[in-house]
């Protein structure tokens, strides 16, 4: 979205908060409150199930944890308002980190339950507890005070938060927008590519863990200074639910679609509240419940993005009919220039070993893929591993690229030993790979692709988010140096389409432009030809060159036999788990055993001119001549 | 000692319940991955439902019957109205979508049923008492019921053609279906089972612990524990799973303090994921090459 | 027994097949050949209802199957045999076969005839009946997927590389008995393989597949000069 129109939104939002007291009778602002105080919490669960991909079913834990904090806070020990408010929303995020080192290493669902337990290990917690006041819980605490003024009817209190809630939207939102949103955004649609691209999964999540039960904290303050009492109850399942519908409503990871969930399930609740009675007149307690429930499944069932995302598609779809045709895309390199690219001042000269695999291993229960592969790679060259179906290529790839762990042998970058660590190590170590099964981010653009790419170049975090202006110039050079990449590898004319449109060719090089932003000094090329044309695959060839002209260091599995024995510098064959040649192309070329491998002779077998297999001449005469 | 043969008797028939409730998670979870949130509510219905059967005159046999029958349809609705419909099931996804379906069972239960919790008449025996502990007919019942239950879905799963079925989509759903197996049908059919077993579990519980329209919160969770504590996709272990976490929390309620109970499940739930995720008490199964 | 023809599949952004023509006659075993890439198991998934064609036809002993589920395909007459030799792991191995005839479960007398015939086949798994699948060697685990497709008395099999992973010697095993059921039991046979020679001994025809189309086919000493042949094979693309 343009800056243009964002601050447009701002504007109007500000515009609607300050309005709103004023045009709407006492009852209606009184539910813009609690819209208020609820559509905080929820904010920060949209963040954490949008961005971080992990559900939190106990976002009213920490909601009970900043509100009963606060409460003794005010109430028992007598401090001010805004140092308690501090003091809560610390507790709240010390309680997720806590909650959050051991928890978030568990696949999804598994946090998700284990955060429902959260909540009702809180609920116990209070209620069994004399010094949090038990079943009564915390009361007798007094609306804010400032100046002299009490703000305890609905319009002022409404008018004293809708600051606290326009701040809490535009952190959300330049999270989001920012670097830390866009990595996250990245590991949604594929962890492992953003793994490879340096973003510490685990630690990112951690961090909108801790944000997001910050904002369920704030939520708590203001709900005990409204309504004066807090007791268990404030952590009751019912309450997680209830912001949990207000998440998906609006929009997973919608900083504005929170702000309408929370708004339209306030008055949902008011209204059931309201018509149910009237409908069933024996109808008492939580019955609303109903509507909830009923409104949960419906949008997850029939609009799964919310809110936001049918506000996202109308728009979409009356851009594209305005839109002008794309135009045709192209290759924009210009197919003869050789000269080097993207050499880098501090790149270890031609030549130095870059990568140093020993002895590698690799079990899968009975069957060894790998037994005992050792070679090396140096700077500056491009270097093959080819071997038939079966040979152990990809284990060794994965390994070497941190993307699995070896059962036995080591893996050296630079001397620094990166085996059985997670990949963003590697790529912290400027070597990065691609994807056979492309790894595309598909929600967002190519331009989008190859920022992620920079997630290592960059150092904003959190906290920068909130003060744009350092971000915001570190975001212009990333836009530069995306800018430059698409050029160079020819996809400069298709930047601000969704990625997920492009042809598969062209997403083959959004990887590779993405691979390359991240500045490596060893590139590990996964099957990169496959799925492209004669022409595509000659410009590929260009590039590669290019780029070792520049001093890095490419890897390159292949099946392409014949790509690979024109293009690398050293080839390595592998078969049945074993290193079974390596040397230049030539060399391998003629290899009888290379031979033998690929054509799937028995071992009694020789490779023989004379023999009286035709397939087995045919072939060889083809590996000659070729 | 009397003291801890009844706590010991208590917490095996509640843990019965939980073994029950477990299985029909397993169940599921085993065949397509989903996380059945509904689960408790299946347990709460069926008690409600006989309740209500029964007060109108019909005898009990028939009404814990119809209790468990109409849980069962619903499973069965609810499996092909909300679940399979849904192209790209996550477990994540199901558990927000069962999540939904459970807060509008329990208001619906609310609406109809009232707040108040009710039990159904006991079923027919004598309260005795054996070496000092006070021993409830009901809680035999339980768990014999239940053990008998066990026994049979374990021979279901380890026995008949159909059995083994079920457990081959879950292992490995491409080859099944490349042998004529359904695999849509399969999830349907897991459904149904763990309709049954969760009516079952609410029509023994309701005369002992009461069928209240939010009994099912604290029971289907509970019960998720307890299949966690399995392995979540092994019956055996969800059985042995409830029956351990039954005796855990009447422990701890009986010497430490009986307002702990609720958190008990939830403790242990959060020490086995991060100990142990995949489950303490599962057996070892055939290493996949 | 199994006419595909123009057939055009893929997934999601990427097209695969482009208008395939092939056929498999009863008694015969056709092969079909080319690199990584070409489109073989996605050929073999198309006419087996796991992935839905986009344009031709899947005809199985005359009838129509295409677009249809695999589930309906299986019991129409066509066994799949995947690649990666999916057993059900924690079943022993009678189990696995006692599966495949699900399709003709109620036909108890004609199942265990079937069931006697596949391990006359592969005597090995007589012995292994009653342990869990997942333990057996991978040529024993090939030989459990095999015979589980045959117990639903198929009239066309088709294989998606069972020589991957395995010794020499097991494969020639694993195709012999392929050769006896294409002669003794009439079924029509689609081998795909990557291990050409040893698909070469037992074809009655192959077919070479580049890019997602047949690019050739002919007997095996026919296509064994032919120089298109190993460029597609072992790489670098189908040359005109």
């Amino acid at each position: 979205m343009a800056r243009g129109r964002e601050w447009i939104g701002f504007a109007v939002f500000a515009v609607l908060l300050t309005a709103f007291p004023l045009v709407a009778p006492e009852s209606i602002v009184d539910i813009g409150v609690y819209a208020l105080i609820y559509g905080i919490a929820a904010l920060g669960l949209s963040l954490l199930m949008g961005l971080a991909g992990q559900v939190n079913l106990g976002q009213a834990a920490f909601f009970a944890i900043g509100a009963y904090t606060q409460g003794m806070l005010v109430t028992r020990y007598g401090v001010a308002l805004p140092v308690a408010a501090v003091v809560a929303v610390a507790f709240a995020m010390l309680a997720a980190l806590l909650v959050g080192l051991p928890l978030l290493r568990l696949r999804g669902h598994y946090l998700a339950l284990a955060t429902l337990g959260l909540g009702i290990i809180v609920t116990v917690a209070a209620t069994e507890s004399d010094y949090l006041g038990a079943t009564s819980g915390i009361y007798g605490i007094a609306k804010p005070e400032f100046g002299g003024r009490r703000y305890d009817s609905a319009a002022e209190f409404f008018w004293l938060l809708a600051p606290v809630m326009f701040l809490a939207v535009l952190f959300a939102r330049n999270v989001v927008a920012g670097r830390i949103g866009r990595a996250l955004g990245a590991i949604n649609d594929s962890e492992v590519a953003a793994e490879c691209l340096g973003a510490d999964t685990f630690r990112l999540r951690l961090q909108v863990f801790v944000l997001s039960a910050g904002y369920g904290g704030l939520a708590g303050v203001a709900y005990v200074h409204w309504i004066g009492v807090v007791n268990p109850n404030a952590a009751n399942f019912p309450l997680s639910v209830e912001f949990l519908l207000m998440a998906v409503l609006g929009g997973l990871g919608s900083v504005w679609g929170a702000v309408i969930g929370a708004v339209a399930v306030e008055f949902l609740d008011e209204g059931l509240r309201d018509v149910i009675p009237r409908l069933i007149p024996h109808a008492s307690g939580e019955v609303q419940l109903i509507g909830f429930g009923v409104a949960l499944t419906a949008v997850v069932l029939f609009v799964p993005g919310g809110l936001y995302d049918l506000w996202r598609r109308a728009v979409t779809r009356l851009r594209r009919r305005s839109a002008t045709p794309a135009a045709p895309s192209g290759s924009t390199v210009d197919t003869t220039d050789e000269t080097p690219v993207l050499s880098r001042p501090d790149r270890p000269a031609p030549g130095t070993t870059l990568l140093s695999v020993e002895g590698l291993v690799r079990h899968f229960g009975g069957v060894t893929a790998l037994d005992g592969v050792s070679f090396d790679v140096r700077a500056g060259e491009i270097f093959g591993l080819i071997g038939p179906n079966g040979a152990g290529k990809t284990t060794c790839f994965n390994i070497v690229s941190g993307v699995l762990a070896p059962s036995g042998g080591s893996v050296r970058l630079r001397g620094t030993r990166i085996d059985g660590r997670k990949p963003h190590v590697s790529a912290r170590a400027r070597a990065t790979r691609t994807f056979q099964n492309l790894q595309i981010f598909g929600s967002t653009t190519v331009r989008g692709n190859v920022a992620v790419g920079r997630h290592l170049r960059g150092r904003a975090g959190l906290l920068r988010a909130a003060l744009v202006l350092p971000a915001r110039a570190e975001e212009r050079a990333i836009a530069r140096s995306v800018d430059e990449i698409l050029a160079l590898v020819g996809i400069a004319d298709a930047a601000d389409r969704p990625a997920a449109d492009l042809s598969f060719g062209r997403q083959r090089l959004v990887e590779i432009a993405r691979a390359l932003a991240l500045e490596p000094d060893l590139l590990l090329l996964d099957e990169p030809m496959a799925g492209l044309s004669g022409g595509e695959r000659a410009d590929l060839a260009r590039l590669l060159r290019r780029l070792r002209a520049g001093g890095m260091a490419i890897v390159l599995v292949e099946h392409d036999v014949e790509a690979v024995l024109a293009l690398a510098d050293r080839v390595a064959v592998l078969d049945d788990g074993v290193l079974i040649a390596l040397g230049r192309p030539d060399e391998v070329r003629h290899d009888p055993a290379v031979v033998a491998a690929y054509l799937g002779l028995d071992e009694d077998d020789e490779v023989d001119e004379t023999a009286d297999d035709p397939v087995v001449r045919a072939a060889v005469r083809e590996l000659d001549g070729g | 000692m009397t003291d801890l043969g009844q706590l010991l008797l208590a917490g095996l028939s509640v843990g019965g319940v939980y073994a029950l409730v477990a299985m029909g998670f397993a169940a599921i979870y085993a065949v397509s991955g989903v996380l059945n949130l509904t689960q408790g509510e299946f347990a709460a219905l069926a008690g409600l439902v006989a309740i209500s059967a029964s007060g109108n005159g019909f005898p009990l046999p028939l009404a814990a019957l119809l209790g468990i029958v109409t849980v069962v349809v619903l499973a069965l609705a609810i499996q092909r109205l909300i679940i399979a419909p849904v192209r790209r099931m996550t477990t994540l996804l199901s558990i927000i979508l069962t999540l939904g379906v459970s807060t509008a069972l329990k208001a619906t239960m609310l609406l109809i049923w009232g707040p108040e919790g009710r039990g159904l008449d006991p079923l027919p025996g004598n309260d005795f008492t054996a070496a000092g502990v006070a021993v409830r007919s009901q809680y035999l019942w339980i768990l014999g019921v239940s053990v008998v239950v066990a026994v049979a879905v374990s021979w279901f799963y380890e026995r008949t053609l159909a059995g083994k079925a079920l457990r081959a989509c879950a292992e490995q759903p491409v080859a099944a279906r490349l042998a004529g197996i359904s695999v849509a049908r399969a999830s349907l059919v897991s459904f149904g089972i763990a309709g049954l077993l969760g009516g079952i579990a609410g029509v023994l519980a309701s005369p002992v612990y009461f069928s209240a329209w939010d009994s099912g919160l604290a029971l289907g969770l509970k019960g998720f524990v307890a299949a966690t504590l399995g392995g979540l996709t092994s019956i055996r272990g969800a059985f042995m799973g409830g029956l351990v976490l039954g005796v855990v929390e009447s422990l701890v309620a009986g010497y430490i303090d009986t307002g702990l109970r609720d958190a008990v499940a939830f403790v242990v739930l959060i020490v086995v994921l991060v100990a142990r995720p995949d489950g303490v008490l599962r057996r070892q199964v055939a290493a996949r090459v | 027994m199994l006419d595909v023809a123009g057939l055009s599949a893929g997934y999601d952004t990427l097209p695969v097949l482009h208008g395939i023509d092939l056929g498999v006659a009863a008694g015969e075993l056709v092969a079909v050949i080319g690199a990584n890439g070409a489109g073989k198991t996605t050929l073999l998934r198309a006419a087996s209802g796991l992935i839905r064609p986009t344009a031709g036809t899947v005809r199985v002993d005359g009838r129509d199957v295409t677009g249809q589920p695999a589930e309906r395909i299986a019991a129409a007459g066509l066994a799949h045999v995947p690649e990666n030799r999916l057993v059900f792991p924690s079943l022993t191995v009678a189990d696995n076969l006692a599966l495949g005839g699900w399709t003709r479960r109620s036909a108890r007398a004609g199942l265990a005839a079937t069931r006697a015939s596949v391990l006359d086949l592969f005597p090995r798994l007589t012995s292994r009946l009653g342990q869990a699948a997942g333990t057996l060697s991978g040529g024993e685990q090939q030989m459990v997927v095999i015979g589980r497709g045959l117990m639903a008395g198929p009239k066309v099999l088709v294989l998606d590389e069972p020589s991957v992973g395995l010794a020499p010697r097991l494969v020639g095993e694993i195709f012999a008995a392929l050769g006896r059921l294409r002669t003794e039991q009439g079924l029509g046979i689609l081998l795909v393989e990557q291990n050409a020679r040893a698909a070469f001994r037992v074809a009655d025809r192959v077919a070479v597949m580049d890019r997602g189309r047949v690019v050739t086919t002919g007997t095996p000493a026919e296509l064994a000069l032919d120089d298109r042949v190993q460029h597609a094979y072992l790489g670098g693309g189908y040359q005109a």
